[in-house]
């Protein structure tokens, strides 16, 4: 390596010593706290113990279950296979004719796995209504009715 | 070295080189996602891909970036560095996967164009939080590829070896981008700190290889020979030179490489013309002066490659009093012959 090369190699990395660190640890000190699609999509616990109602497929696996005194329901939503859609949300609705501006947002699924949302316990809800609604392309991908 | 152009000059040790190259890149996503399948039973396809090529094209680049300040630290690494463009390659190729595969599985469903949507998809640049990352691994990307279709010969000697260099530079931007990259992106996601504690050692281990060895050249550049006579000037003793091995002085402004072989002192430039290598750290291989990066040769009596090559260093004079080495740092026109200095039994 000729001279100047080797001074310019050593200013360069004398810059970078101290653009690296300032550029990490900035970084660093703004990563969430919490993560960032919690409200959405919340980390829950394990599925309540009770099942009370349950699709017949076995892809996606939608079930509704609740705790050991009935008090509060639980939407269990397995998917065996990916979801072709970038993600996609849940929406409860009131009857298998309604919209999603009529429902209500329950959750966010993407990858493959088994998800557990939270429902209101509603004693003279029977029927179960959710659409699964692309939110990138504003169309509606499936409905479950059970 | 060859006189025409060709893919790739294969040769025992390139071919060695590139298999461990190949065997290692294997062994790591083998064992990527073996681990990912057992810390992570519910991971995807794509999530492994996207994963496994971005660690491994971070992990490479660190290992590219290490091998030049490592060399200068001790010899030993210098086979690491003979066939560094095909790691350069290589990085660039798993990167490329990565960067692909990422577009395609974050933008390539919207109604824009892909690399539009890169661009438009997140316009918050006055927010560090949440700044479009992968931008930044797209600029990045791109000097990647601009350094691996300008890897061969070829395009050092058509673009000049300044340009060339220049170019090949902006590694180091690159480098920067790349950990902004995983800063601003992944980080922000994962709220393990081990991953940001192996980007702080990958990025303050190779800030202090680069300057120690930085540092280490200047003072070798520094040093002063401060006995002249007649525009000479004395350098070391004969016994100083191992043979067919050389002792490297930086006298004035530039590094001039003393060679003893064949019982003869020669002098020739320092830098070899092909990558700029220290042709002080070479040995002698065949009769001939051979750079220690790439396997350039020359002539120790007259710099010039041996025909049918045309490269040719700078050469000086040097003479031997009472057994020191004296050399005149005045140097002659590329490949001028000089007789060198007979080494006598007494010296």
């Amino acid at each position: 390596m000729i001279k100047p090369l080797r001074k310019r190699h050593l200013q360069i990395w004398i810059a970078l010593s101290v653009l690296l660190p300032v550029g990490i640890i900035s970084a660093w000190l703004v990563v969430p706290q919490q993560v960032k699609d919690r409200l959405l999509q919340p980390k829950t616990t394990s599925e309540f113990p009770i099942l009370i109602k349950n699709v017949k497929q076995r892809n996606p696996f939608i079930a509704i279950r609740s705790n050991a005194d009935t008090s509060a329901l639980q939407l269990e939503w397995s998917m065996r296979t990916e979801l072709t859609y970038p993600s996609a949300l849940i929406y409860q609705v009131s009857d298998s004719n309604k919209q999603i501006e009529d429902g209500n947002i329950i959750g966010r699924i993407d990858v493959r796995g088994t998800y557990y949302f939270a429902l209101k316990k509603d004693s003279a809800v029977k029927d179960f209504h959710f659409i699964v609604y692309d939110i990138i392309h504003h169309k509606i991908i499936q409905r479950i009715n059970f | 070295m060859s006189a025409s152009y060709s893919a790739v000059g294969w040769n025992r040790q390139k071919k060695m080189y590139d298999w461990l190259l190949f065997g290692f890149c294997v062994s790591y996503f083998i064992i990527f996602i073996g681990l990912v399948a057992i810390f992570n039973p519910d991971y995807t396809f794509e999530t492994v891909l996207l994963r496994s090529t971005s660690t491994l094209a971070v992990l490479l680049l660190h290992i590219i970036l290490s091998i030049g300040p490592l060399t200068r630290i001790n010899k030993k690494f210098l086979p690491l560095l003979y066939n560094r463009r095909h790691l350069g390659v290589t990085m660039f190729t798993i990167a490329f996967v990565h960067g692909a595969f990422g577009i395609l599985q974050f933008h390539s469903q919207g109604n824009v164009n892909p690399v539009v949507s890169l661009f438009t998809s997140n316009t918050h640049f006055g927010s560090l939080a949440d700044f479009p990352f992968q931008a930044l691994g797209f600029f990045a990307l791109i000097i990647f590829f601009l350094m691996a279709i300008t890897s061969h010969d070829f395009w050092l000697h058509n673009l000049s070896p300044r340009v060339w260099k220049t170019l090949h530079m902006c590694v180091y931007v690159a480098y920067f981008l790349i950990i902004m990259h995983v800063m601003l992106g992944v980080i922000q996601f994962e709220t393990n700190p081990v991953f940001v504690i192996i980007i702080m050692i990958g990025a303050f281990t190779l800030i202090a290889l680069h300057i120690y060895a930085g540092i280490k050249e200047v003072k070798k550049d520094k040093e002063k020979f401060d006995l002249k006579k007649d525009g000479f000037v004395i350098v070391c003793h004969v016994n100083d030179i191992e043979e067919d091995r050389a002792k490297m002085f930086c006298i004035d402004k530039e590094r001039i490489a003393v060679y003893k072989t064949g019982g003869k002192l020669f002098a020739v430039h320092n830098v070899c013309k092909h990558q700029n290598g220290p042709l002080g750290e070479g040995k002698v291989i065949d009769g001939c002066i051979t750079c220690p990066w790439h396997g350039y040769q020359y002539l120790p009596n007259n710099g010039q490659s041996p025909p049918p090559f045309k490269e040719k260093v700078s050469t000086y004079d040097v003479k031997i009093e009472m057994g020191n080495v004296w050399v005149n740092p005045m140097p002659y026109p590329e490949g001028t012959e000089r007789k060198g200095a007979i080494i006598e039994m007494r010296n």
